[in-house]
């Protein structure tokens, strides 16, 4: 069964199209990187799948069920300039919010098996020892990591993330991308990652989407990511490059665009 | 010898203090300083409208509880705006405008009312809800205050991991599976009750600012959660029952006294900076 199905889909916001005729199949375990200029959708089409979103038309399926249904199948990982970060939690809270909204209403007491599992996707991501630190004052991609230790708490089939690399430094790109990378191979968990730069993801994505309001190309990264199709979308100084046999996109400025305000 | 009048002041500061120690960071954190003005702008709306139905009725107990429904409806309504897609600060300043309006049409009421009633003690004047009557407070004010406010204190240390997770990723707890929408309303309702709760202790004009200030100055010199809650508990105890002793010597309204304090604490601390 495809992880995720969309047939003529178009997305809505009242009488806005958003997204128009969209169609494409992702296999479950795949990773699905998600390329387009601001504006294009991509937001829009995550928090579609994850369930947020709910005015769409068309056929939309998750793991065979419609997005509301698959709720409990899918982690989504906002882009992380919309935490209130004056609130001082510390990493293992943010964390264990994964798992404890499954049951209760009240959650004075922190419930025990909630920190075992937060200690334990603190670990996979390799933030052990940072459980206790204030979430405010890690690095921006300790920052990321944490918010994909709560998104995994929760053992998710689907995993949504929002620009997980932007706003962070090479190095942290870096960092995170190596964990994705790990979530791939051992979890095997179906991931949706949007991103302004492709390059440190490269490596990960089995599939590649390019999107403008329409879908504009779907394939393999090496299908995708041909001049043509890039500067279709990109403008005239994009383009594509292989060194040593690993694909780079050079898109411009638009890697400053890519900073949210 | 305590006059009695000041032990029941002082004990109702110590309830007040515990609650808005705990809500003043929440307030701080969740940004809810403007809807908690707009709140406090429904308690007058309320108490006057409540001196109207208790000048009728001639039971004066109306006006505390036509103040907290009051105040209960205008939240509620700022939540429902919000819901619909008004930002809150649109929503909240939609409502503050019809409630201002109304105040001052309420206050034209009033006036007309009182004046058919002469002859009926009109202990609570208005007053004492712009400037605080802690001296004034009977027993039966005491007793409304330790049972109501014991009430909300546990549903907020209950409730308060919730109202932290809400203020620092709505989505987050969203997708989850929480109910953001619910801790929400919950919160803004706990804002309005101790609102009516308090207010004719502490006065209208200074309720704002000593539900704001102790939650800012704490997260000025703290990051730690239970840090911050001990410093806002422990300013707004030390602030309330310096105010009433103050008070109490010298014949200042002790609203008047905390609220200077407060300003002083958080202006200097600013200016250390
Ligand atoms: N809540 C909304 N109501 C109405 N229109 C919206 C809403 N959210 C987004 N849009 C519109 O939908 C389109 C797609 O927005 P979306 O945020 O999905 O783009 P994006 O590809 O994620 O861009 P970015 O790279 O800037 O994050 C834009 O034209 C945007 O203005
Ligand atoms: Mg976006």
């Amino acid at each position: 069964m495809e992880a995720v199905l969309a047939e003529n889909v178009n997305i809505l916001y009242d009488s806005y199209r958003a997204v128009e005729g969209l169609n494409f199949k992702l296999e479950e375990g795949e990773t699905l990187l998600l390329l387009g200029p601001n504006g294009a959708g991509k937001t829009t089409l995550l928090k579609t799948i994850s369930g947020f979103h709910r005015s769409y038309e068309g056929k939309l399926l998750i793991f065979g069920k419609e997005p509301a249904e698959a709720k409990e199948l899918i982690s989504y990982v906002p882009q992380s300039h919309s935490l209130n970060e004056v609130v001082p939690l510390k990493a293992i809270e943010v964390v264990s919010v994964g798992a404890i909204y499954k049951e209760g209403f009240f959650h004075f007491r922190f419930p025990k098996n909630a920190i075992k599992k937060a200690k334990e996707a603190l670990n996979f991501v390799g933030l052990k020892h940072e459980a206790e630190k204030p979430f405010n004052k890690l690095s921006g991609g300790q920052k990321q990591r944490v918010l994909l230790a709560r998104a995994l708490i929760s053992n998710p089939k689907l995993l949504l993330l929002d620009e997980p690399l932007s706003a962070l430094d090479p190095s942290a790109r870096a960092e995170v991308a190596a964990v994705l990378g790990k979530i791939k191979r051992e979890k095997k968990i179906t991931m949706i990652i949007t991103t302004h730069d492709i390059n440190p993801l490269i490596e990960i994505g089995d599939k590649v989407m390019l999107l403008n309001k329409k879908l504009i190309a779907f394939g393999s990264p090496e299908e995708v990511l041909r001049d043509e199709i890039i500067k279709s979308v990109y403008g005239p100084l994009a383009r594509a490059i292989k060194v040593e046999s690993r694909l780079y996109c050079i898109t411009g400025d638009v890697h400053l665009m890519g900073g949210h305000l | 010898m305590i006059p009695e009048y000041l032990i029941r002041a002082l004990l109702a500061s110590v309830m007040i203090s515990v609650l808005l120690g705990l809500l003043s960071p929440l307030i701080n954190m969740k940004g809810l300083a403007f809807l908690t003005h707009a709140t406090f702008h429904s308690l007058l709306f309320g108490a006057v409208l409540g001196m109207i139905l208790g000048l009728i009725f001639e039971n004066l107990e109306l006006v505390m509880w036509t103040a907290l429904i009051i105040t209960i409806v205008v939240v509620l309504t700022i939540a429902e705006l919000e819901k619909k897609g008004f930002t809150p600060d649109a929503a909240v300043g939609i409502i503050a405008s019809f409630v201002a309006g109304l105040t001052v049409l309420s206050f034209g009421i009033l006036y007309k009312v009182m004046a058919e009633k002469p002859y009926f003690p009109f202990s609570e004047n208005i007053v004492s809800y712009l400037t605080g009557e802690v001296f004034l407070i009977t027993l039966n004010d005491l007793l409304t205050l330790v049972i109501g406010g014991a009430f909300i204190f546990f549903l907020m240390i209950l409730l308060y991991r919730d109202f932290l997770y809400i203020s620092f990723d709505p989505e987050g707890v969203e997708s989850y599976g929480g109910n953001v929408r619910v801790y929400l309303m919950i919160l803004y309702v706990i804002v309005g009750a101790i609102g009516a709760l308090i207010v004719k202790t502490v006065g209208l004009i200074t309720l704002q600012v000593i539900a704001v200030l102790p939650g800012a100055i704490a997260m000025m010199v703290s990051s730690n959660i239970k840090k911050i809650l001990a410093v806002s508990l422990f300013l707004t105890l030390t602030v309330e029952l310096l105010s009433i002793v103050m008070a109490y010597k010298t014949n200042i309204p002790p609203s008047g006294i905390a609220t200077i304090m407060l300003g002083a604490i958080y202006g200097v601390l600013l200016f250390r900076r």
